[in-house]
Parts: C-alpha cells; sequence; structure tokens
C-alpha cells in the first residue's frame, strides 16, 4: 500500500516540478493578446507546460512502478476488456447527454463528462484520463454528423484532468455511499463543508472578482465610483447560487442520511474549480473565448469591467465549472448507486470505488 | 469494404486528409491575421473541395455551424473589448475598431477550422481512418474504442427513442415546455445509461471468447492505397507547420495583415 | 477432451458455492446436453468449464478444468479462446459492435487470433458455409432479426475452429428451420472431432442430437448416461425438467400398457433415429 503512495507523490512532485521550472523558463503568464492576431502568446506555452508535465509526471510514476516492481501492473489493469468494452458506451454516453443538455436547457450546465468520470471512477486515473481524451478527439475527428463537433478536441487536455481526478479521488473511496450515518458524523461533514466552500469563497473567489470595477460586498472607498448594477446584481446572483448550492448539499445530507453526498460535493467542486483554470486559457487562444452559449455574455461583462480576454474566460468558467462538475459528480454518484454491487466489483477500481460488500 | 469514392480527393489516403485538415486548423491561427487563414481557406481548402464537388456542402454546413458563435464573437469582441477608436455606441456598450478587428479575425479563424475538419468529414469514412491507422501499427484496442463509439453512440440515440416510445405509451409527457421535457428526460436517461451499462458485462465476455484480449497485431483484411507522394505530401505539411510555430514562437514570423 | 474434476465455484463477492463437487468429462466429438431447472446452475457450469471463471469474472474455483490435458489453471483468456468457445443466449451482446458487415463480424474471432488473411478468410467461409449464411454476407449486423443475430452468433464461434464448443441455450431465438439448421451443424462439427456441450430447454432438440445427457440441479450432476436413459427417468420431470415428446410419447404409452421394446421400436421407426 505504501509502494503506491511513494509511487503517486513521485508523480504528482514531477508534474509540479516540470510545471513550475516550465512556466518560469518560458517567462510569466501574461494573457494580453498580441494586437496582431488576438492570440494570447502565454496560453499556448501554458497548455504545452501542462501536457509535458503531465506526460513526465505520468512516466516518473510509471519508471517508480517500473523500479518497484518490474512490472506496470497499476497502469495496465486499468484496461482489461470490461473497461475497453466499457469506454466506447462511457464515450457515447458523454456526447448524447453532453448534446441533449446542452440543447434543452440554455444554461452552462454542459453534462459532458459524465461517462468520462464513470471510467475512472470504476477503472482508474489513467482510464478515465484515456476516455477523456478519446471522446474529445473522437468527437471531432472521427464521428460523423450529427454527433460531430468541431470544437470538442483542443479541450481533450480538461476531459483528461477530469478522468485523472475522477479516478483519483474514486480510488480514495469520495463515491462511497455512506447511509445511516449518525447525525453528529452529518453535522461535522457539513460543517466542514461549509468552511471549506467559504474558505475558497472568501480568500479565493472575491478578491479574484474584485479587481478593476467590480466589486460585490466589500464596502466601497471614500471617492471610488459606484459600482454598475449590473455588477451588484452579479453579485448576489452568485451569492444566492453558492448560498443556494451548500443549504442544497445540507438539506441532502440530513434528508439522505448519506455523508457521501458531502464527499461527492466537495470533489466536484475542486474537479470543476481545476478545469476551470485549465480550460480558460484553451477557450480564449482556439476560439477567442467564445462558445456559442450563453455565458457569453458572462465574459463580455468582465470583459467591459476591464479583464483582459483571459481572465474574463476564467472568471466566467469559474462560476460555471464548479457548478457543472458538481453536478456531473451527483450523476454519476446515483448511477453507481444503482448499478449493482456485482457488476461494479468486477472493474479494476471497483471495489475500491464502492467499498465492500458486506457478507 | 467502401462504396466506390466519387473523387481523387475521396480515394487520398484519410491519414493524409486528417493530415491536411490539421495543418490546415493549425495552420489558420498559427498565421493569424486575416491573410493567412483566407488564404488557406482560398488557396487550399476550396480547392480541394471543388475537386471533391463537396464545396456547396461544405461552406453551408460550416456556416451554419459557425453561425451561434459568430454572434457571440461579436458581442464579446465588438462591444466590450477595450480599445481606442470608437466606431459607434449602442447604449453603455462601445463598439471599437480593435473590436471589429478581433472579432474578424476570429471569425475567419474559426471558419477555417470548421470548413478543414469538415472538408476532412465529407470526404472520408470514419471507419476506414480507423482502420487504417491499426494497419499503421495504433494498437487494436484503441481502434476498438473508436469504431465501438462509432456504433455505440446511433445505438444509444436508437436505445433512447425505443425506450421512449414505450415511455410514452405509458402516459409519459415528452412534447411541450422545457421544464416538461426536462421531466420527461428523466426517467429516460436513467433506463438508457442503465442496460447500457450492465450490457458491458457480458459483451466483453463474448469478445474475450473471441480472444480479444489477446496482445500483439492483427492481420488485417482491408488494406487502404497509400502513395509515395502521399507521403511525402504529409511531411512537407507537417513540417511547414512545424516551422511556422517555431518562427511564432521565436517571434520572427513576418506580421501579415 | 475437457474435462472438470472435484469443481465447486463461487462467484466473487458472494458467500455460497454455485457448483459443488462437479465432475464432468467431454470426449472428442461427443455432443453432450446439459439440463436441470432453472437457477440449477447451468450458465455458471458454462462459464467455468469454458474457463472464464475464474479467469476473466474471478471468483473462487476448487478442483480443476483440464483441456486436452492442459491445465486451465494458468492460461490467458486468448489462450483460452484458441480451444475453448462459449455461446451465450443473449445474440445482442455476442456481437462485437465493430464490424459493418456479416462477413466482418465472422471474421473477428480469426482476426484477433492474428492469423495471415488468407487463413481468416478460409475460416470465415467455412463457418458461413456451416450455417447457410451466405445470403447475409453483406448485411450490417446491427440489423438482423433475432434469428439471424444468434445463428451469426453461432458461426462467429465455430469461425475461431475450437476443439470444445459449450453453447448456452443456442436456440433460444429461433424457429424450427433454424434450430434444424444448428443441429446439423453442430453434427457435422462432432463428425469433424469437436467436442459440444448444449444446454438447453428444448429436450427435443437435445433428443435428436446428444449422445449423453447431464442433469444439473442446485449445482450438483444428478444424472449423467446415455440420452434416452436420462430422458425415460421419471425424476426429470420432479426435477422441473420436461423431457423430449418421444420419451412423453413413450411413458403415456407404457402406461396404457403397451410393452416397452416395442414402444421404443415403432417411435425409432416413425420419428427417425
Amino acid at each position: 500500500m505504501t509502494q503506491s503512495w511513494v509511487r503517486s507523490i513521485v508523480g504528482i512532485v514531477a508534474f509540479f516540478v516540470v510545471l513550475i521550472v516550465g512556466i518560469n523558463l518560458t517567462g510569466s503568464i501574461d494573457f494580453t493578446p498580441d494586437p496582431n492576431t488576438g492570440l494570447i502568446a502565454a496560453g499556448n506555452t501554458l497548455v504545452t507546460v501542462l501536457i509535458v508535465a503531465m506526460l513526465v509526471g505520468l512516466v516518473a510514476y510509471a519508471a517508480t512502478e517500473y523500479g518497484q516492481t518490474r512490472r506496470f501492473d497499476s497502469i495496465t489493469s486499468q484496461f482489461d476488456t470490461r473497461t475497453i468494452v466499457l469506454i466506447p458506451i462511457a464515450i457515447a454516453i458523454n456526447i448524447i447527454l453532453g448534446q441533449t443538455v446542452a440543447a434543452v436547457l440554455k444554461v452552462p450546465i454542459y453534462l459532458d463528462s459524465i461517462g468520462t468520470i464513470l471510467v475512472g471512477v470504476l477503472a482508474g486515473p489513467i482510464a478515465g484520463a484515456l476516455t477523456g481524451a478519446l471522446a474529445n478527439l473522437i468527437w471531432t475527428y472521427v464521428l460523423p454528423a450529427p454527433f460531430h463537433s468541431d470544437y470538442a478536441a483542443p479541450f481533450f487536455i480538461v476531459a483528461v484532468e477530469i478522468g485523472l481526478v475522477a479516478g483519483i479521488f474514486g480510488r480514495l473511496g469520495f463515491f462511497r455511499s455512506r447511509p445511516n450515518t449518525s447525525i453528529e458524523r452529518l453535522a461535522v461533514g457539513g460543517a466542514i463543508v461549509v468552511a471549506i466552500v467559504a474558505i475558497i469563497g472568501i480568500y479565493g473567489f472575491l478578491p479574484f472578482y474584485s479587481g478593476g470595477d467590480i466589486t460585490f460586498f466589500a464596502p466601497q472607498a471614500a471617492g471610488a465610483p459606484a459600482p454598475d448594477t449590473l455588477f451588484v446584481i452579479l453579485g448576489w446572483v452568485v451569492g444566492v447560487l453558492l448560498v443556494g448550492a451548500v443549504v442544497g448539499l445540507l438539506a441532502l445530507l440530513f434528508v439522505r442520511r448519506d455523508l457521501g453526498a458531502a464527499y461527492v460535493f466537495l470533489a466536484g467542486l475542486l474537479c470543476g474549480i481545476v478545469s476551470a483554470v485549465i480550460s480558460a486559457p484553451i477557450s480564449t487562444v482556439f476560439f477567442g473565448g467564445v462558445t456559442g452559449s450563453g455565458t457569453d455574455l458572462l465574459v463580455a461583462t468582465f470583459q467591459k469591467a476591464g479583464s483582459d480576454l483571459g481572465t474574463a474566460v476564467l472568471q466566467q468558467g469559474l462560476l460555471s465549472d464548479p457548478i457543472d462538475k458538481t453536478l456531473t459528480f451527483f450523476v454519476v454518484f446515483a448511477i453507481l448507486g444503482a448499478l449493482s454491487r456485482r457488476f461494479v466489483a468486477r472493474f479494476p477500481q471497483g471495489e475500491k470505488a464502492v467499498g465492500l460488500m458486506e457478507g | 469494404m467502401a462504396p466506390p469514392a466519387p473523387s481523387a480527393y475521396h480515394r487520398l489516403n484519410p491519414l493524409t486528409k486528417a493530415v491536411a485538415a490539421t495543418v490546415e486548423s493549425l495552420g489558420a491561427f498559427v498565421i493569424g491575421g486575416y491573410l493567412g487563414p483566407l488564404a488557406i481557406i482560398g488557396l487550399a481548402i476550396l480547392p480541394a473541395a471543388v475537386l471533391a464537388g463537396v464545396a456547396g456542402r461544405l461552406v453551408r454546413i460550416s456556416a451554419l455551424l459557425t453561425l451561434p458563435i459568430a454572434i457571440s464573437v461579436v458581442l464579446v469582441s465588438v462591444f466590450t473589448r477595450a480599445g481606442a477608436t470608437v466606431l459607434f455606441a449602442i447604449g453603455p456598450f462601445d463598439a471599437t475598431l480593435e473590436g471589429v478587428d478581433f472579432a474578424g479575425q476570429t471569425l475567419v479563424r474559426l471558419f477555417a477550422i470548421s470548413t478543414s475538419i469538415g472538408l476532412f468529414g465529407l470526404t472520408t469514412e470514419p471507419r476506414s481512418f480507423v482502420l487504417d491507422l491499426e494497419r499503421r501499427s495504433l494498437s487494436p484496442r484503441f481502434a476498438f474504442v473508436a469504431l465501438a463509439t462509432l456504433e455505440a453512440v446511433p445505438a444509444m440515440v436508437e436505445r433512447s427513442s425505443v425506450i421512449a416510445s414505450a415511455q410514452r405509451a405509458r402516459g409519459l409527457d415528452t412534447e411541450g415546455s422545457v421544464r416538461a421535457r426536462l421531466r420527461g428526460l428523466l426517467p429516460l436517461v436513467g433506463p438508457v445509461i442503465l442496460s447500457s451499462l450492465t450490457e458491458v458485462e457480458e459483451r466483453s465476455l463474448a469478445l474475450e471468447v473471441r480472444a480479444f484480449g489477446r496482445p500483439g497485431r492483427r492481420q488485417l483484411l482491408w488494406r487502404l492505397p497509400d502513395s509515395r507522394l502521399q507521403l511525402i505530401a504529409r511531411l512537407l505539411m507537417l513540417a511547414a507547420l512545424l516551422a511556422a510555430i517555431a518562427m511564432r514562437v521565436a517571434g520572427t514570423f513576418p506580421r501579415l495583415p | 477432451m475437457l474435462q472438470l474434476t472435484g469443481v465447486t465455484y463461487r462467484y466473487a463477492g458472494y458467500a455460497k458455492p454455485v457448483l459443488h463437487d462437479v465432475d464432468l468429462r467431454l470426449e472428442d466429438g461427443e455432443i453432450v446436453g446439459l439440463v436441470g431447472p432453472n437457477e440449477a446452475g447451468k450458465s455458471t457450469l458454462c462459464l467455468v468449464a469454458s474457463g472464464l471463471a475464474p479467469a476473466s469474472i474471478g471468483g473462487d474455483l476448487k478442483g480443476s478444468l483440464t483441456l486436452d490435458g492442459t491445465p486451465a489453471a494458468g492460461l490467458r483468456t486468448h489462450e483460452l479462446a484458441a480451444r475453448v468457445v462459449v455461446g451465450f443466449q443473449n445474440p445482442n451482446t455476442q456481437r462485437s459492435g465493430i464490424a459493418a458487415t456479416v462477413f466482418e463480424e465472422i471474421a473477428l474471432g480469426p482476426m484477433n487470433l492474428g492469423l495471415p488473411v488468407a487463413e481468416t478468410v478460409a475460416r470465415t467461409h467455412e463457418a458461413i458455409a456451416r450455417l447457410r449464411l451466405e445470403p447475409l454476407v453483406e448485411h450490417d449486423p446491427q440489423r438482423l432479426s433475432g434469428g439471424q443475430a444468434q445463428l451469426v452468433g453461432i458461426a462467429s464461434l465455430l469461425a475461431m475452429r475450437p476443439r470444445h464448443v459449450i453453447l448456452d441455450e443456442p436456440t433460444a431465438q429461433l424457429d424450427p428451420a433454424g434450430t434444424r439448421l444448428v443441429g446439423e451443424a453442430l453434427r457435422a462439427l462432432a463428425e469433424a472431432g469437436t467436442s459440444l456441450l448444449i444446454a438447453e430447454h428444448k429436450t427435443d432438440l437435445l433428443d435428436g442430437l446428444c449422445g449423453r445427457v447431464v442433469v444439473i440441479d442446485g449445482g450438483r450432476i444428478v444424472m449423467d448416461g446415455p440420452t434416452a436413459t436420462v430422458f425415460d427417468d421419471p425424476r426429470l420431470h420432479e426435477l422441473g425438467v420436461e423431457p423430449p415428446a418421444r420419451a412423453r410419447l413413450a411413458r403415456a404409452l407404457v402406461d396404457r400398457g403397451l410393452e416397452r421394446s416395442m414402444v421404443t421400436a415403432a417411435l425409432a421407426q416413425g420419428l427417425g433415429a
């Protein structure tokens, strides 16, 4: 057991080392666009650095495993026939749900990663990562109309990250149903979630969004211009959504008595934040920050407030992605609950993900 | 295996067409500006499309797909992008010259991406592409995933409509307002996803019985034509793209309108 | 020869074994029928006899499976696939999902074995001929009727040229013509030396096809003998297995006082051997 921790740590450390070295080598992250082409040069390099860092991390992980056991079992075992058969179904779920939901609802809830996350949880992080990558690439390069998407391919990096994150959380048991938890433990769990959300909100979100002309709740400095009504409304909307989400989670916890919901909530939140950070430069660089949906209005608004394109896209993403991913994680949680234990246990990571059967 | 190909472009090896699409899309935005993407569209994509006899369809489909994004691009770039020269104003929103310029360039770039990939899609059978890749040493398992997804997606749609009919027969509402459709969607999504997933077990057993898990390559029944000329063309295109990227990163790329 | 010795098998994650101390022997060229009430363990026995349990689905196996002298214990699933195949009831899950035509579908097994193209094509044609599937060769496997899909599924297995064939209700979706077709094909296989185990409810089919019948109940083999002997045994009815028409007719006639040997002779002449 410690062996696999060592491997994972080596991989993660390698990833961050390369990431930091890479960013330093290529200069600071500058999101201002080149006036000639509108390209954001740093976006390109950031994404490249991320990919290289990921690959190096994976190689470091594999090399450590080889050094420990002379085999690559933890990686290859994630790809037994069952997983290989599951992946196309997972990709199909991604695409059909992604297109249907986007068509029916006009909000930035895509729900197009359900399959990726399912594979990650059942088979492992690398299988999940591969599913994500293949899903996006096949969506663009292989599928014919009407299931085709011209825009999915560059986002395969985000899909890889989602699969990895889901796989890791699955392995750590974050998707386990924990029914009949005592009220005390539920209260503790709920309190922890509220605390974490509050910390992220106050120390992470608010300062990020309050630069320039946007002030949400901060008291106005003397002589500062009054904030635009638009932003005040936006601020309140965000506040309500956030509070509503937390209240919803607490309600879920106490009604269903399943502490697992708290774990799933946190995992989804984290995944959403990371996804937003990674997809922002891709969206900016490849598509000018535009997706053809209502969120573009938000991007426009943030730009108006003084953010450059890259930051505006990130600001928009940090609002919609955590919601999308948390919802998606809950959907996967529900699906896992509906699948029979016997089915799940036959997958490489199934038992770890769902917990051992009683008796 | 495939129906007789209508044109010389269709008959090109799928890898060549894929490389062309990738080089064209990436090239369009590495070069940037207006001239670059327009040149690529005018000198590479459209002539090929005309040769393949799909020019009309290609332009129509790409325009349709790019339209929703175009609207957003205008909104995001024209009206809210910081810029010096204001052209006109609508309420609090100023349309700047820089904004219009940026919007124009983004649109042109998007159209280039859309047409280049669209051309590939209209002239290539996806199955042939995947099988050709397997012949070039793509793992049979990757090939399986790609091919199976090709079938899985329409199959799942069909399964949904079958289940939807059954549910409609039992009185579930599938028409009507967004809320009604959403409510109708939920009980549909569950059975479709679950039944697809539970089949995975028996399907994987059936595949293992047919030696699916065997490591190593297979001798494929199909072989798509390729030629030295195409190989050289692919390498040249990739080299050109890499050179352009290198120049862009080094900052030595000439400024183009 | 396929040999199960003292096999007790428990599914992964379950407390109780489903098979208890099963001994079964399939000689080359033998066709053995497998009958039993529902939930008796027929499908599990098929999985164990093919080696998929535990090689693919895990679980705990006591006792042994031997294929032509080689123990199956260490073999990987693709190594098992070269020797023994098992077919399941649902033609939808038997389909690979990646073949554009029936020909490609049937050719998949031999291709996966890494055989040269000429060999793959030859085996595919052979399997197609055995089940008279020539008219369907260019059809889309997803657009076949249930019966056609089942025939294609069986042909896909036969194309592997296995030494042992195990079939779990292979005629579930077939009409009488299709059932006859499958029966002929299986008989021809046996004559060529393949050993076959067929789990079925349709005892009439087994009656005409099998030399031997094995009855399983509650995970144990309770009867194992020549077809006529087993099917004439009154215990069959108590176990919930319906004997073939011939046996029921013979019983009815004997009960009315006709002499058994005369009944047997008359039925043999009238219904064919």
